[in-house]
């Protein structure tokens, strides 16, 4: 199968687009705080299955793409991203043997992490104000995620990306 | 097969390599305009992408709309249709007396400015940044520093252009301010983004100065770079409190930010007293007369930075 030729990287990188589209798609004004980060959810789990292959600086190169689509800053998502995958990467293996629910909230307390750091980051560069909704994407991917999971883990076994 | 020992380089060497680069972007962020407008065009089919979802869920709702509705909305449309021909006839009498006051009074006459429609393809999905980015970019003529409106009023302006996109910085940004005046006695504002949708503040008014609930704020064409005249925003609220120096103003904006699909992107007249990137410190009589020589007033495809004002800080 094609998909399978270079161990699954072309699925793979589909997942990570279609990630991506997620994260722009213009969405109405009452559901927008509430995006969950697709882009986000779907790296972390690339690089919790596979910490070899799609690690920090594939987190960079999309947080990077994330900026230049959204008009951001250059490298404030890319920034935050790779430290969060970073963390991530440090407790893959734990954090792929968690029950659904121990995973889940550290996932969503990574995601967490995240806004704080692109808040941050934004507030050093020209003074963001601080808002509550940062967190609500958080709120999502904790219902979304294990959705994440589950497809991905089909998707990863099914196409034998190792 | 994974393999048992990491092999190459180590998660905290790839870590501080990548704060490394995205300390470096962005520090250097403001020299690296050129290269985003490159790599945004490079990436803007992906935005073109993204938006197909919603524009096939606005095709479909069009397509299977039923008979009464349409014909309903007809009806709707056909009512407006006629409330406006007849503010326009009312406008277009306006127009010209105001045309033969100024000639009387030895004023240069307004011209009619280009405009086209632009469709909107992304919203800024980040709540500290109101953005909107819209299906014109370079290719049709878009630069940066351009007005943008809708049909109620003034929405924001041209930050960032690419090939087929541009990147619109809406005024209820916290970084958009906008030179405006109220229409009752011309006392000169500057209205400056919150970052809510529905609110923009006044900035150091004194308490003394006469503006009241209700209060129409246009733009006042001072930041050279909006035309003069266009609808804003209107006064919701008046706070003067004992120990503040400054009266605490909010308006609301005219534009409905929160649900904009279709914008006006204004290419002002050479004689508005808006500077366009090509004819920068070019006095407007002169151009006038130089006009029919070869040297269009349309603006250049190209952007070139219009001088700095208030209104981008």
């Amino acid at each position: 199968m094609s998909l399978q030729a270079a161990n699954g990287r072309l699925i793979v990188w589909l997942t990570l687009f279609i990630g991506l589209l997620s994260q722009i798609m213009p969405l109405p004004a009452v559901v927008e705080a509430w995006r969950p980060d697709w882009l986000l959810m779907v790296v972390m789990y690339w690089s919790i299955a596979l910490p070899h292959r799609y690690n920090i600086l594939t987190a960079w190169v999309l947080g990077l793409a994330l900026d230049i689509l959204l008009g951001a800053t250059l490298g404030v998502r890319s920034l935050a991203m790779s430290l969060v995958i970073y963390i991530a990467i440090l407790h893959c293996q734990r954090l792929r043997n968690f029950p659904k629910w121990q995973q889940t909230l550290v996932v969503t307390l990574l995601i967490c992490l995240y806004h704080l750091v692109v808040y941050w980051v934004e507030f050093v560069m020209d003074e963001a104000k601080f808002n509550t909704d940062l967190f609500l994407p958080a709120i999502s991917g904790l219902v979304i995620w294990p959705w994440i999971f589950w497809i991905l883990r089909r998707v990863r076994r099914h196409y034998k990306v190792r | 097969m994974k393999p048992i020992f990491v092999r190459g380089i180590s998660n905290q060497f790839r870590l501080t390599l990548a704060i490394i680069l995205s300390v470096i972007l962005l520090v250097a962020n403001h020299r690296l305009e050129p290269a985003r407008q490159s790599l945004a065009s490079a990436l803007s089919p992906v935005q073109y992408l993204a938006s197909f979802p919603g524009a096939l869920l606005d095709w479909s709702s069009e397509s299977f709309a039923t008979r009464n509705m349409l014909a309903l909305q007809n009806k709707e449309l056909l009512r407006q249709q006629l409330l406006m021909s007849e503010r326009l006839q009312r406008f277009e009498h306006l127009r010209q007396e105001n045309e033969r006051l100024r000639a009387l009074l030895g004023s240069p006459a307004y011209q009619d400015s280009r405009k086209m429609v632009a469709e909107v393809l992304e919203v800024a999905s980040d709540p500290s940044h109101h953005y909107v980015v819209l299906n014109l970019g370079a290719r049709s003529g878009v630069f940066v520093g351009q007005p943008v409106v809708d049909a109620q009023g003034v929405v924001g302006q041209v930050v960032q252009i690419s090939e087929m996109t541009s990147r619109v910085l809406l005024l209820s940004d916290v970084s958009h301010g906008l030179p405006v005046r109220i229409t009752r006695n011309d006392v000169r504002l500057i209205a400056n983004g919150t970052g809510e949708n529905d609110e923009i503040e006044l900035r150091h008014v004194a308490k003394s100065i006469d503006i009241r609930v209700g209060d129409l704020l246009v733009t006042s064409g001072l930041g050279n770079r909006f035309p003069e005249g266009y609808p804003v925003a209107r006064v919701m609220e008046v706070l003067t409190e004992d120990g503040q120096s400054y009266a605490r103003v909010t308006a609301q904006p005219l534009a409905a930010l929160d649900r904009i699909r279709y914008l006006l992107l204004i290419w002002p007249s050479p004689d508005s007293g808006v500077t366009l990137p090509n004819q920068i410190l070019v006095p407007a009589a002169d151009h006038l007369q130089e006009a029919p020589k070869g040297e269009t007033p349309e603006p250049a495809a190209e952007p070139a930075n219009p001088p700095t004002s208030e209104e981008n800080r």
